[in-house]
């Protein structure tokens, strides 16, 4: 009960008693009296009345100004301390205690804000040394965070629930309907998140099937216990999934999650079956231009007197069928050039941008001095960077040992077709023998050898090396490389393959191997072991029945405990119909910014499949449920999680605050909210208030949702109705 | 009488040697470019032995060969395939439909003759 209800309640029940108690001794007393004695007094109490009243009412008067003194100076005051300390104490060390109360009060405060200084600055000394103790390891998790997101097949950890304790970026990207950093786009309501089930994406029964060949594998005492399989991802792409099992310390054949990693082999299959068409294709060919040629010179040999119109058809018939035969061959030979080259892994890349990079590490490695010349026009060129990079250091450090000389130039030539890179030197010039021999030994570049001769690496890049003769100076000679030119590829493309994440991916949480079992009764389970959905609204206006809509949800997940960011829902509404200005002024949304926008009827089902198997919180929720309730006829969809209110969890931790604000709690709890008015950014904050209340619960003995559900109903908030 | 032989292949530089070898050994020969056109000779033509090309325009051999099979006037005709197909599924799949014989393109003029004659003898 708030403390100033509280107080009144006391102060009328006491002056109730007090007048109980008097007025029964009158009794007792008024029935021992005779009744002159009843007669006197009655007189007596006739006659004085207005004193006897006024002494009354001023020993009334005086024992409220005595109780109100008291209750402003140290009841509320007390009531408000022991909050505030529970604030300091629990979720903001830098919380402060500013209030007005008695001098004694006022010391009180002083002494319990100098506590509060020391205690900070201690806490602040052992987390720095926690931090520093830490940031080792920080560092490397993040390093295998980074290089996980960037890997170029999907990962996704499950504990043996199927539970998803990590992915990566490719793992949306191959399973996750629209996929990308927003989930806003997943129109199936095919999510990938921490603590999702992995089975909403991959076929339960395939998995299964995948951990029951582990399992039989396992008993068989088999080496490679990983199964594969293969299914279609999002837009029809072919991924070939190899589950590996994640295995029990204690007992090596008990399996405690599986890792899935999925390849993408859409183009590999795509390329095969390219190739193969290509040969049967041109196998019938030859097998039919082959007949006839047999057929016609057979028919020559053996009829030689045939007449001479026939023989002409004969030889015509063998003349152009060798012709189609070439034709058919150059164009094998051509398409078969690009299917395999495409095959490679190879990037476009400036071959400016390539000669940089050599230039560098030829200074480096083999102390040779490279001068660049760079071309007017770029020139694109398809390599594989690394062996082509390796490939011509081989060259120099070749040239280095042959010519003796440690000054190199490098001249760029462009034709129509290909460009020249000429390595120029003073001195003699290099025999075709000695190249050819330099062609066919392995490259062996100190530790950076690659298995592949100079040879090998020129014929997968179409490239050649040659030694031209320099004509107009003698004094000079080179080598020259030709590599084939390729077109400027779309910016779009070569701009998203440098794209870093900003930070660290919060694509992990193995805490999550600790979760309870898949169908947990939720009312029971303790706060922080559930998953949330904390969202917001913003509505064309405050009144859900009167016809106002909703324009934009936000929405973020915490599991075990962390907020997030990663796994967002940001999505703006068209509400058919009028946005009032009052609210333009509050959210900031403008009409233009909803025109071709999803409607409600799409996006619900959307949210719906985000907010799935999680408990939903809010601030004033019960005005958001309203909002979402009001469309359920019309979409269909019925929001049926559970439900938590953090004005109302923040009622109940701090019933002797008045302001129960989402910047008011914000700042008693010490967060710093940004993006307010945003559904996201009011999502963000929400989240973040809600994450510092559950410590505050526990402190009040609330520990399980339902036990946090029904102290929320008993606020006062909770009869607000919308 | 002249034994009768119908040539259906869409290729001119087949047909032309083929058609003068097996005018060479006697039979009487006409040809066919497409299936369809392939049938309808043979109601007229009825030949003795079909030198049938898989890969037609339109209706392919197969389904040639299978039509022939249906109507009465190609009970009597012996069918060989002649074709580029040459893998060993695809010569599975064309002698599931019990030709007289399947030959693959490159060929020798003698064997072809030869599987003629030998059908004409049987």
């Amino acid at each position: 009960m708030n403390p100033r209800n509280k107080f009144w309640w006391f102060a009328g029940v006491s002056m109730g008693i007090t007048a109980l108690i008097v007025a029964i001794l009158f009794i007792v007393l008024w029935r021992q009296l005779s009744p002159n004695e009843k007669t006197l007094l009655f007189s007596l109490f006739k006659n004085h009345f207005a004193y006897i009243f006024i002494a009354l009412f001023l020993m009334l008067t005086g024992f409220v100004f005595a109780m109100d003194a008291m209750f402003h100076n140290y009841i509320i005051p007390v009531s408000k301390l022991a909050e505030e300390v529970a604030v300091i104490h629990s979720v903001n060390p830098a919380h402060r205690i500013r209030m007005d109360g008695s001098r004694d009060i006022a010391r009180l405060i002083r002494i319990l804000n100098e506590g509060a200084d020391n205690v900070e600055s201690l806490r602040r000394n052992v987390s720095h040394k926690i931090q520093a103790a830490k940031s080792e390891a920080e560092e490397e998790k993040n390093l295998l965070a980074s290089f996980m997101s960037e890997l170029p097949e999907a990962v996704l950890i499950c504990n043996a629930d199927g539970k998803i304790l990590f992915y990566n970026k490719r793992a949306r990207e191959f399973l996750e309907a629209g996929g990308g950093p927003s989930q806003t786009d997943g129109a199936d309501g095919r999510y990938i998140g921490l603590g999702r089930s992995v089975f909403s994406v991959v076929d339960e029964h395939l998995i299964l099937h995948a951990l029951d060949e582990i399992a039989e594998k396992l008993e068989r005492r088999e080496a490679g216990v990983a199964a594969y399989f293969v299914l279609v991802g999002k837009e029809g792409r072919l991924l070939r999934v190899e589950a590996v099992p994640i295995l029990n310390k204690e007992d090596p054949r008990r399996v405690d999650g599986f890792i899935l990693i999925l390849y993408d082999i859409t183009n590999r299959i795509e390329t095969e079956r390219q190739v193969d068409f290509l040969l049967q294709t041109l196998v019938r060919r030859f097998r039919s231009s082959l007949a006839s040629i047999r057929s016609a010179i057979e028919a020559i040999i053996e009829y030689p007197r045939m007449e001479e119109r026939q023989l002409d058809n004969f030889q015509e018939i063998i003349h152009q069928e060798t012709m189609v035969l070439g034709d058919a061959l150059d164009k094998t030979a051509e398409e078969y050039d690009r299917y395999v080259r495409t095959h490679w892994p190879q990037v476009h890349m400036r071959v400016g941008d390539l000669f940089t990079t050599i230039q560098r590490k030829a200074k480096e490695k083999l102390g040779v001095a490279l001068k660049v010349n760079e071309t007017d026009a770029p020139c694109w060129v398809k390599i594989d960077s690394y062996a082509m990079m390796l490939a011509v250091l081989y060259v120099l450090k070749r040239l280095k040992e042959t010519t003796g000389g440690k000054k190199f130039e490098c001249r760029f030539d462009r034709k129509e077709r290909f460009v020249n890179v000429d390595l120029v030197w003073k001195g003699e010039p290099i025999a075709i023998e000695t190249l050819r021999k330099w062609e066919t030994d392995p490259m062996a570049l100190k530790s950076e050898g690659l298995g592949l001769s100079l040879r090998e690496v020129m014929e997968r890049h179409d490239a050649q090396l040659w030694c031209p003769s320099c004509k107009e100076d003698r004094k000079r000679s080179a080598l020259r490389l030709f590599l084939p030119l390729t077109q400027e590829p779309d910016a779009e493309i070569s701009g998203a393959a440098g794209v870093v994440p900003e930070g660290r991916p919060e694509f992990y949480d193995f805490d999550l191997f600790n979760q309870p079992g898949q169908t947990p009764k939720l009312e029971n389970q303790p706060l922080e072991s559930l998953t949330y959905t904390v969202f917001d609204t913003e509505t064309t206006g405050l009144n859900p029945k009167g016809g106002d809509e909703i324009i934009s949800i936000g929405a973020v997940r915490i599991v075990n405990g962390r907020l997030l960011t990663g796994e967002i829902f940001d999505q703006l509404v068209d509400p058919r119909r009028s946005l009032p200005y009052e609210s333009v002024k509050v959210h900031g949304i403008q009409p233009e910014m909803l025109k071709g926008k999803p409607t409600i009827d799409k996006v619900l089902p959307m949210f719906n499949g985000f907010t799935e198997e999680t408990v939903l919180v809010g601030h004033n929720a019960a005005f958001d449920m309203r909002m979402l309730q009001m469309k359920e006829r019309q979409t269909g969809v019925r929001f049926i999680n559970p439900v938590l209110d953090t004005l109302l969890l923040s009622a109940v931790v701090h019933p002797a605050q008045n302001d129960h604000s989402l910047e008011a709690i914000a700042r008693r709890l010490g967060i710093r909210i940004k993006g307010r008015h945003t559904a996201l950014g009011d999502a963000m904050s929400t989240g973040e208030v809600f994450l510092k209340l559950i410590p505050l619960l526990e402190k009040a003995g609330i520990r399980t949702l339902k036990a946090a559900r029904q102290a929320s109903e008993k606020t006062y908030y909770a009869r607000l109705k919308y | 009488m002249s034994r009768k032989v119908l040539i259906v292949d869409d290729e001119p530089s087949i047909v032309v040697p083929l058609q003068f070898l097996m005018e060479q050994n006697g039979y009487e020969v006409k040809t066919a470019a497409t299936g369809e056109e392939g049938i309808e000779t043979l109601s007229t033509f009825r030949p003795d032995v079909v030198l049938l090309d898989i890969m037609l325009p339109g209706m392919d051999g197969f389904e040639a060969c299978q039509r022939i099979r249906e109507i009465p006037e190609g009970q009597d005709a012996r069918i060989i395939f002649l074709t580029a197909m040459g893998r060993e599924m695809d010569i599975a799949k064309g002698m599931s439909l019990e030709p007289d014989d399947y030959i693959t393109k490159p060929f020798s003029n003698a064997d072809v003759a030869a599987r003629v004659r030998k059908l004409f003898s049987d």
